[in-house]
């Protein structure tokens, strides 16, 4: 037992990472729209448990927050907005699919093909484990989030701050785009 | 421990994923929920190379694209509730003005 | 001198310090601008109009008088201070005299002893103009126009402070073209009406002929210096000066020949902004506009750019004799002739305009005769007396319900006590009656002329100088003449307005609201207050209407609110007290007072002047001749306001006026009529251009027109014999090709899906292509 749990515990990304390429893979092929955001959630949920392995927990609880709390559920709100039911989906698929699918196939090998000294190197094949001195200067394990916001509100504020504005942009130009146009 | 590569992998893996999703799906609501796939993907691999090379800038970074990927979705969804507001459908293929 | 060499310029030595607030002084109006600009409209509250537009002028003087106080604690030679905000545009390469110059316009403020004395008077003047503004405009401020006014006018001292503190040319020149903008704005701000648009017009198209030589101007010191800033242009003078001679555009010339011509097309500019003979007929015509605009623009600031401008790059003119000599011809000239035409004006605010364009020919006089010291000292006393008498006299027009012919006024000394002292005390200063400050600045402008003459007593200067002098003098006693007039019409007497009209003095009043003025005053129809053009009962006409939010009265006139008489009032006391600022050393060396020694202002501008020789100062062989010129100028400009008293006052019927205009019919219709220089442009220069506009364009019907048509002809009978090639040989070709066309094209129509998807998969397969290419190679 205990072993197992140790096992389970070293493999927790890799775990997280292949509930989450099931849940995409879901969403992707069900028919109904509210299975899809359900895969949806599912997957966001385990790219953040992706995200806490790699000692990114700042990163993680901001995408459950996020995608869990706010998209999703924006994502749910639209799809009874719209109400899909009015038009069963004929085909779920377009008429390209199938075209589609071995081109996207095709090119991950030929992208696995050209990246194969990255991906399958020495360099990268050695577990990411923090060196000392790195981890001084990121403060992963202890204070993620000190060190985010540093990085954030020290290197990147004006990206930052841009964002913001984009934000608000996004936020006026929503209202803009959904309102009911009144004659 | 866990190593780069499968974390490459793993985001790749979600990117193609997404990629397909985009191209094969008709519903719009769908698609655009491949592309934040697609950014999700993008994201894991600003944190892993941030922490290969002990930099927080990957993750203030993912944090940024998380922003953007809201504000993305805000849009998006405006835009399909718009769309079905105005042609009644949210189908893609159903919208082709473009058609010569 | 190779052509390629770079330009290494002298770096200017002179200490200069840096400050980060001075960028404040000039972009605040500007600030106060953009609120006002875009969201005045909005506001309800006109109040807030003016506490942006108040407090903006308002900080940014108090910011000139730190930036100033910190300027008088600098040693002499280093009282500088300037900020380099950012490069405006760079003319790195571009080939000058010494060969590529690798020269940066920069966005930079220089406040020096000049520009600090200028950027106080227009941030202090403007302030209180803007006072003067939020009571005079008080109409406006319900028919949403007002915070367009106060808008126009923080964008105009925006302008003037780009020009007056900018460290190169070019920002002077952006302020040069801002104020000329803000002019043509201001003068045509009742733009409803057709004169006051016409006179926007007017005084822009003028003010852009001006521009013209200025550009020019500064065009060729470029071409010469390889720079704009002044700095290193007046570092560089010495050296260029003693160059043996100056090619360009394959002309050789000595630079006293270069220079003078760049002095000469400078002056065609200051001729246009500061209103010159020939380009004065502007001014006058601008009395359109509010009066506040008046004051501010036309007495105050705008029309000192161009003695500012001359003052600013003196190391030119110190080199340019000749130039020297056209400033002082045509500023002499200037100051008498426009003096006359202030005579026979009855438009209280006409008389004030060519009193003005006089001013300005004294100033360009005292540039002209080499003292720029005294020209710029008469542009701070005149700017200090100028306002205050616009703004007085905007305060009776006001009082007056927009009357502005001083024929149906008079009597006003009673009733606006505080108007008439301040307009009162002004007019001693433009006078130039001692101790005023008027005394001091124009009489030092004469004697500089007279000494140009006098030659430290051998009487062989050049004869323009005495000729110029004579013209000063004459200008000074008309000045003095109609000044007087002025206030014994509008102050003395009784009121004339309100039907009390023994002497049959009035005249049909011209004066209404604003739109309606024309067609009022062209028209006597019955709508309305046609009324009002009868002088009998023109004023209860006047009353009806309604101008009451004025006054507390709506009927005869009455002191004007604090806002307006308090900017008349404090000008008046500088106008009395700022000649003692520059007082001049004959006087001092003689009655030293408490240790007062005199010629502050001299001193203080000092650093920036050209010193071609040792400076001397009181070096006078016969000092006695000065003191007796002062006190001639005194008993001379009593004299004739003694004249004008004799004639307007003692004899309140104008009897004596009157009969000399009927026994000079022609001269008094020739001076009224400002010896139909008007009508002079209209015909010799408008009408020859409309004409020849309309001889091109018959040129152009006939001839080139012909010609066309000429050539379709041929053309035609060409394309008939080529039909028939094309219709058998040509299109069975093309048809062909179109065919062929046709069929492939049905293949490639398929892409053209119409579906964003299909797009998508394309442009992964694009990506694709990409991978799979640089997986095999």
């Amino acid at each position: 037992m205990e072993h197992l749990l140790e096992t389970i515990g070293r493999n927790m990304f890799a775990i997280f990472g292949v509930m989450a390429l099931c849940g995409a893979a879901f969403m992707v092929a069900s028919k109904s729209a509210v299975h899809s955001v359900l895969g949806f959630l599912f997957a966001m949920l385990c790219i953040a448990g992706c995200f806490l392995s790699l000692d990114a927990e700042f990163l993680g609880m901001a995408q459950i927050l996020v995608y869990a709390g706010g998209i999703v559920v924006l994502f749910l709100f639209v799809v009874m907005l719209v109400e899909l039911s009015k038009f069963k989906e004929k085909t779920v698929f377009q008429l390209q699919s199938r075209y589609a699918v071995v081109a996207v196939l095709l090119g991950a090998v030929a992208f696995i093909g050209v990246f194969r000294k990255v991906i399958f190197g020495t360099a990268s094949t050695e577990a990411l484990v923090l060196r000392p001195e790195l981890a001084q200067g990121l403060n992963v394990a202890q204070q993620n989030a000190q060190a985010v916001s540093r990085g954030l509100f020290a290197d990147y504020l004006l990206p930052f701050e841009i964002l913001s504005v984009i934000l608000l942009v996004a936020l006026v130009g929503a209202v803009v785009l959904a309102k009911t146009e009144r004659v | 421990m866990v190593s780069l590569n499968a974390v490459l992998l793993i985001s790749f893996l979600l990117f193609s994923i997404g990629i397909i999703g985009v191209l094969i799906r008709r519903n719009a609501l769908v698609i655009l929920m491949c592309v934040e796939l697609m950014l999700n993907a993008a994201n894991l691999n600003f944190i892993a190379f941030a922490r290969h090379s002990g930099s927080v800038s990957g993750q203030a970074f993912a944090l940024l694209v998380m922003g953007f990927a809201a504000a993305e979705v805000a849009v998006g969804l405006a835009l399909v509730v718009a769309l079905y507001r105005k042609r009644d459908t949210v189908q893609v293929d159903d919208i082709n003005l473009l058609k010569g | 001198m190779t052509a390629d060499m770079t330009l290494a310029h002298t770096a200017a030595t002179a200490a200069s310090h840096p400050s980060s607030y001075l960028w404040l002084i000039p972009f605040l109006p500007l600030f106060g601008f953009l609120i006002n600009g875009l969201s005045g409209k909005k506001l309800r509250n006109t109040a807030i109009v003016d506490t942006f537009a108040l407090g903006s002028v308002g900080v940014a003087f108090l910011l000139t008088l730190w930036h100033f106080s910190q300027l008088i604690g600098l040693p002499a030679e280093g009282r500088s201070i300037h900020q380099s905000l950012w490069t405006w545009f760079d003319v790195g390469g571009a080939r000058v005299l010494g060969g590529l110059t690798t020269y940066k316009i920069e966005w930079a403020y220089k406040f020096d002893v000049l520009s600090g004395c200028m950027a106080l008077l227009v941030t202090g003047a403007g302030f209180l103009i803007h006072l003067f503004s939020t009571g005079y405009m008080a109409e406006e401020r319900n028919d949403g126009r007002y915070y367009r006014f106060m808008a126009y006018l923080n964008l105009f001292v925006f302008s003037m402070l780009n020009l007056v503190l900018g460290a190169n040319i070019m920002m002077m020149f952006l302020g040069w073209e801002g104020v000329g903008l803000c002019s043509y704005l201001l003068i045509g701000f009742y733009f409803d009406k057709e004169s006051a648009a016409i006179a926007g017009k007017k005084a822009f198209v003028t003010n852009r002929i001006g521009d013209f030589g200025f550009m020019l101007g500064f065009f060729l010191i470029f071409q010469i210096f390889g720079s704009l800033d002044y700095d290193t242009l007046m570092g560089s003078i010495r050296d260029i000066a003693h160059l043996p001679a100056i090619t360009l555009y394959g002309h050789t010339a000595s630079p006293t020949w270069w220079f003078n011509l760049i002095g000469c097309c400078l002056f065609v500019g200051a001729m246009g902004k500061s209103a010159q003979i020939p380009l004065y007929v502007w001014l006058p015509d601008a009395m359109a506009g509010p009066t506040p605009v008046s004051a501010l623009i036309h007495a105050a600031t705008m029309v000192t750019s161009g003695l500012y401008m001359i003052t600013r790059l003196n190391f030119i003119y110190v080199n340019a004799p000749t130039a020297l000599m056209v400033v002082l011809a045509f500023g002499s000239l200037t100051a008498f002739v426009a003096a006359t035409m202030g005579l026979a004006q009855y438009d209280i605010k006409k008389v004030l305009a060519y009193s003005t364009v006089s001013q300005l020919g004294f100033m360009f006089m005292g540039m002209g005769a080499g003292a720029f010291t005294a020209g710029m000292f008469h542009v701070f006393t005149h700017a200090f007396f100028k306002a205050s008498l616009f703004l007085g006299s905007g305060a009776v027009i006001a009082a007056c319900h927009h009357e502005q012919d001083m024929r149906n006024m008079g009597g006003l000394r009673k009733l606006m006590p505080i108007t008439f002292m301040s307009m009162g005390l002004a007019t001693l200063a433009i006078n130039g009656i001692f101790p005023f400050s008027g005394f001091f600045s124009k009489d030092e402008i004469l004697w500089k002329v007279f000494e140009g003459w006098f030659n430290h007593g051998h009487y062989n200067g050049p004869t323009l100088y005495l000729v110029a002098w004579i013209l000063g003098l004459l200008g000074a006693f008309c000045t003095a003449f109609y000044m007087t007039r002025l206030i014994v019409m509008t102050f003395f007497g009784d009121y004339r307005g309100a039907g009390v009209d023994p002497y049959h003095l009035t005249v049909p009043s011209e004066a209404h609201g604003h739109g309606d003025a024309h067609a009022d005053a062209h028209t006597h129809d019955d709508h309305g207050h046609g009324a009002h053009a009868h002088a009998d009962h023109g004023h209860d006409a006047h009353a009806a209407h309604g101008h009451d939010d004025h006054g507390s009265h709506g009927h005869g006139p009455a002191e004007v609110s604090w806002r307006m008489w308090l900017p008349v009032a404090v000008l008046a006391g500088l106008a009395v007290v700022g000649g003692f600022l520059n007082v001049p050393a004959s006087i001092t060396s003689k009655w030293p007072l408490m240790g007062w020694t005199g010629e502050h202002f001299s001193h203080w501008i000092e650093p920036i002047l050209f010193q071609v020789n040792a400076p001397h100062h009181g070096e006078h062989v016969v000092p006695g001749i000065e003191t007796f010129l002062q006190v001639f100028a005194n008993f001379w400009a009593l004299g004739a306001m003694a004249l004008a008293w004799w004639i307007y006052k003692v004899d309140p019927s104008w009897s004596r006026a009157k009969a000399f205009v009927t026994r000079f019919p022609n001269l008094y219709r020739w001076v009224n009529a400002k010896y139909y220089v008007d009508e002079f442009y209209e015909a010799a220069i408008i009408e020859p251009l409309k004409r020849f506009s309309a001889q091109l364009w018959s040129f152009d019907t006939w001839v080139v027109d012909g010609m066309v048509n000429g050539a379709a002809r041929v053309t035609l009978i060409w394309a008939h014999l080529m039909h028939w090639i094309d219709q058998k040989l040509v299109d069975g070709a093309v048809n062909l090709v179109a065919f062929i066309v046709q069929e492939t094209s049905g293949v490639f129509r398929g892409l053209q899906s119409g579906r964003v998807q299909h797009y998508a998969f394309v442009m992964f397969l694009g990506f694709l292509v990409f991978a799979v290419v640089k997986f095999f190679v």
